[in-house]
């Protein structure tokens, strides 16, 4: 009983951090059609800029995320901007080739630079733990779920508070419309590829604190976003909340009661059958434009 | 919405009878040309480079194979690379456990890629767009895992040995020569498919299929069955390459047989070739295959990075596929690479 | 034993979440007979026509052809038994001529068993037919908008259908457009048709219709003669709301 409340408390901790991994990635399939296959290289840059960071400039990962959101921010505009907006019209192995190509790009470029070994940010409160009655609660992970919900609130804040949150959305449901309304698509789509990869960083920071990292790792981070954003409904950043959630439980759970490597199948597992049988998401109908094309 | 490049008037020939024949015939005649060629071919090869025309095969064979459900079908299936996997395991597995031969197995494998293709089609094609190819990526990756997690049928993660030489060997090995001619033949086979597929009632099911499904279906097509049917063959021309490389490399690991990087290889060949063409994705692998060994070669750390750059130049430039743009360019008289970018942007 | 009517609906019901799109619609249509269907947008006209060809699955009720159980069928069954339709936003297959457009449907509807040769012939026939044959080669996106339409419907026709569905063919035509497409109906209906008509233009329903049907947010609001109920209260409210209808009704009373 205890293992299973300590399984469910750690894959509630992970579910929040995977979340904010796909909350970015979610929210540029829902505003743009695009799913961009290098969200999870995004994630892995994140995490070796904090890694950084720390380590030359002494910075401590809860500020050095900020500067790497920065960094990240800037670079997601300009790959949007004079990248993806060359080709944001054409059918979808178009867009899906391209970010792949990119993830090939920073993968193999972080390989190169920082080498495939793996490495971690270390903190001094990462090994710290809180113990409630037989449960066990890193601090470490505490502070990185707490992290990740306060972002995803700010972000859905953002959206739909302030001006470029709204024009951000009214792109996402209809372009020509928001164009006529004097909204510059080409800008506000870099805008989001911008806040997607600024998240991604952030998330990545955040894993770097709490797990090892290797540019190996990027693909599977696109894939589990891809997971979580199904099972939230594109576009919708709570459903992405809660699809991390759920998908942190579920690979914690299959971890305690299933042997070998099956827990690397049961996100894939939970995708296919959600996507068999209620396509729209967990979470009610899609929250943008729900547009289904070849 | 998929944008289809101009109209092709590939029926009207035939309507128009005997005068253009000629023309029909051409593919056919060409095919066998470059057959005849290859074959002479092989005996003017150094041992090194008659492995890279082998893996230029093997590539043809998957690309084609890929372009039957990609290109003519217009789904894109981020997932093939499950065929190749489910093909070289059935090889691996019925050579070892069953005692087959090499030549009972591939076969098998091949029915067996294309059975799981319908039985993962009927569902799987219900999506459309990004939900199939990612469901499809799905389905495999999970199936890694299943054949990583069931080491006593596939050797798990520490891989499994294809009988082929001491006694236990059920088909002796076939050395270079052997695989160049097995991987010719597969090639050649796929080619044949997407030949015909391109010209019969069927691959014209499947383009009106691929232009608009629920006209397609209102003007009398099975669009189910023929999208689970051409999801089947491509299964089946992918499987059985799969099975040719297993025994080709004797030791197999669930992390090749499934390895994601294949089906990406397989829709970059499509694409930059010209999909729903026979031709194009011909071109693609030739061209990109041998782009790749010489780049493994003279830039070995490099490669990737230069691949994914390739990659982003000719989608951008290239959005139709080489094929398709030397048709449209020739028809209109513009080869400005220009103006294909114009034609996606923002 | 009477012939049974060429298509009827009972109880037709579809449900969107907690919207109904289309409630509990019961008609039939006999053979030979031109149905207009009329009603506001967002009355469920376009929803109907689906779920009668099989796009969109009924929540409830029962689609008969021929006195056939059709319900829940998918679009090609209904396309091989000769029922055909139009789709309010043409999809013409864009990769294809105008010819080979209209021979798709040759090939694979109910006259299946026919050499390509032979069903590029007979889609000659079918463009000459709706006054296309000067386009069979183009492809779709260099047509007009009525040329367009035209080739919709010639879609259809090249089933040889029986029952003809279609969903807003008239909808951006300009009024010389509109004539030769009502000619081209009624000369369809003599040949022995059977034909629903989704209309938004009122001249076209009008002059076409032998009975109109009125659709409101979703249900069966009247039917009838056309010039009836087209002159009914209700419609005019359904359509311009109900203070327009109320005005209309003294204007006319006076």
């Amino acid at each position: 009983m205890s293992a299973f409340l300590q399984a469910t408390v750690y894959g509630l901790l992970q579910g929040g951090l995977l979340a904010l991994v796909a909350v970015g990635f979610s929210l540029v399939w829902g505003v743009m059609n695009v799913v961009n296959l290098a969200h999870g290289s995004f994630v892995i840059m994140g995490a070796y800029l904090g890694w950084e960071l720390q380590v030359h400039a002494g910075i401590d990962p809860l500020l050095g995320m900020f500067a790497a959101a920065a960094v990240m921010f800037v670079l997601g505009y300009a790959i949007q901007r004079w990248l993806i907006n060359l080709v944001v019209n054409a059918p979808i192995f178009i867009t899906l080739l391209l970010t792949f190509g990119l993830s090939l790009l920073i993968v193999q470029g972080m390989n190169i630079i920082f080498s495939a070994n793996y490495r971690s940010i270390s903190t001094g409160y990462a090994s710290t733990s809180l113990s409630m009655g037989s449960v066990r609660v890193p601090l470490g992970r505490l502070i990185a779920f707490g992290i990740a919900v306060l972002v995803t609130v700010a972000l859905v804040a953002l959206v739909n508070r302030t001006r470029i949150g709204l024009a951000i959305l009214a792109t996402g449901m209809d372009r020509g419309a928001a164009r006529l309304m004097g909204i510059p698509a080409r800008h506000v789509y870099s805008l989001t590829f911008g806040l997607s990869a600024a998240l991604a960083a952030i998330a990545g920071t955040m894993v770097g604190t709490v797990d090892t990292f290797s540019p190996a790792a990027a693909g599977s981070f696109t894939l589990l976003s891809f997971v979580i954003a199904v099972l939230g409904g594109l576009g919708n950043m709570y459903g992405a909340l809660l699809g991390g959630l759920l998908i942190g439980l579920v690979e914690s759970w299959a971890g305690l009661y299933l042997s070998g490597t099956w827990v690397n199948a049961m996100a894939f597992l939970v995708l296919v059958v959600v996507l068999v049988v209620r396509p729209s998401g967990l979470v009610g109908r899609a929250y943008y434009a729900a547009r289904v094309e070849v | 919405m998929s944008t289809v490049t101009e109209a092709e008037p590939s029926f009207d020939r035939q309507a128009t009878g005997s005068r253009l024949d000629w023309q029909r015939m051409l593919p056919w005649g060409l095919l066998a040309l470059l057959m005849a060629a290859m074959l002479g071919l092989q005996s003017q090869l150094y041992i090194g480079q008659e492995r890279t025309v082998t893996a230029i095969f093997m590539f043809v064979a998957l690309a084609q194979a890929w372009n039957v459900i990609g290109g003519f079908t217009g789904y894109a299936c981020f997932g093939q690379v499950v065929f190749f996997g489910i093909g070289g395991y059935a090889t691996a597995v019925t050579m070892v456990h069953w005692h087959l031969s090499f030549w009972l197995a591939l076969p098998l494998s091949g029915v067996g890629a294309a059975l799981f293709g319908a039985v993962i089609g009927l569902p799987l094609l219900r999506l459309k767009g990004h939900y199939f190819a990612i469901a499809t990526l799905g389905v495999a990756e999970g199936m890694r895992e299943v054949v990583t997690n069931v080491p006593a049928l596939t050797g798990g993660g520490a891989g499994i040995t294809v009988p082929t030489v001491g006694e236990d060997a059920t088909t002796a090995y076939l050395g270079n020569d052997g695989f160049y001619l097995l991987f010719l033949g597969i090639a050649a086979l796929s080619l044949v498919v997407a030949l015909v597929i391109s010209r019969n009632r069927f691959g014209f099911a499947l383009r009106a299929i691929h232009q608009d499904e629920d006209a397609a279906g209102a003007m009398g097509i099975n669009t189910t069955r023929a999208k689970v049917l051409a999801f089947s063959i491509s299964g089946m021309l992918t499987g059985l390459v799969g099975a040719c490389y297993a025994f080709q490399q004797v030791v197999i690991f669930p992390d090749r047989l499934f390895d994601v990087e294949l089906t990406v290889l397989m829709v970059v060949m499509v694409v930059i070739g010209g999909s729903g063409t026979v031709l194009g994705p011909l071109l693609g692998a030739v061209g990109l295959q041998y782009l790749s060994e010489y780049l493994r070669h003279s830039y070995t750390e490099a490669h990737t990075f230069i691949l994914g750059a390739i990659i982003i130049v000719a989608v951008v430039f290239l959005p139709q596929g080489f094929v398709n743009y030397v048709r449209e360019a020739r028809r209109s008289g513009d080869y400005s690479l220009l103006a294909n970018v114009r034609r996606y942007r923002l | 034993m009477s012939t049974p009517p060429v298509l009827e609906t009972r109880g037709l019901t579809r449900r969107f979440g907690g919207l109904e799109a289309v409630a509990d619609v019961s008609f039939s249509v006999p053979q030979g007979e031109i149905l207009g269907v009329i009603g506001p947008n967002g009355a469920g006209k376009s929803t109907f026509i689906n779920l009668v060809t099989g796009h969109v699955k009924p929540s409830s009720g029962t689609v008969l052809v021929h006195g056939k159980d059709m319900t829940g069928a998918k679009p090609w069954t209904l396309a091989q038994a000769r029922v055909a339709r139009t789709f309010q936003i043409v999809k013409p297959f864009r990769g294809m001529t105008v010819r080979e457009n209209v021979a798709v449907g040759v090939l694979y509807g109910p006259n299946h068993a026919v050499t390509m040769a032979r069903a590029l012939v007979r889609a000659d026939e079918v463009l000459d037919d709706v006054g296309l044959e000067g386009a069979r080669d183009r492809g779709p996106a260099e047509l007009s908008t009525a040329d367009a339409r035209r080739l919709e419907l010639a879609k259809a026709l090249a089933l040889d259908p029986e029952l003809l569905l279609l969903d807003e063919v008239m909808a951006g035509l300009r009024d010389n457009e509109i004539q030769p497409g009502l000619d081209l109906i009624r000369r369809l209906r003599d040949r022995g048709l059977t034909i629903l008509v989704v209309e938004h233009v009122m001249k076209a329903i009008r002059e076409v219709s032998d009975r109109v049907l009125v659709i409101h947010q979703g249900r069966v609001l009247t039917s009838g003669e056309p010039d009836e109920v087209l002159s009914d209260p209700r419609v005019i409210e359904a359509y311009l709301g109900k203070r327009y209808a109320e005005r209309h009704e003294g204007e006319s009373g006076a």
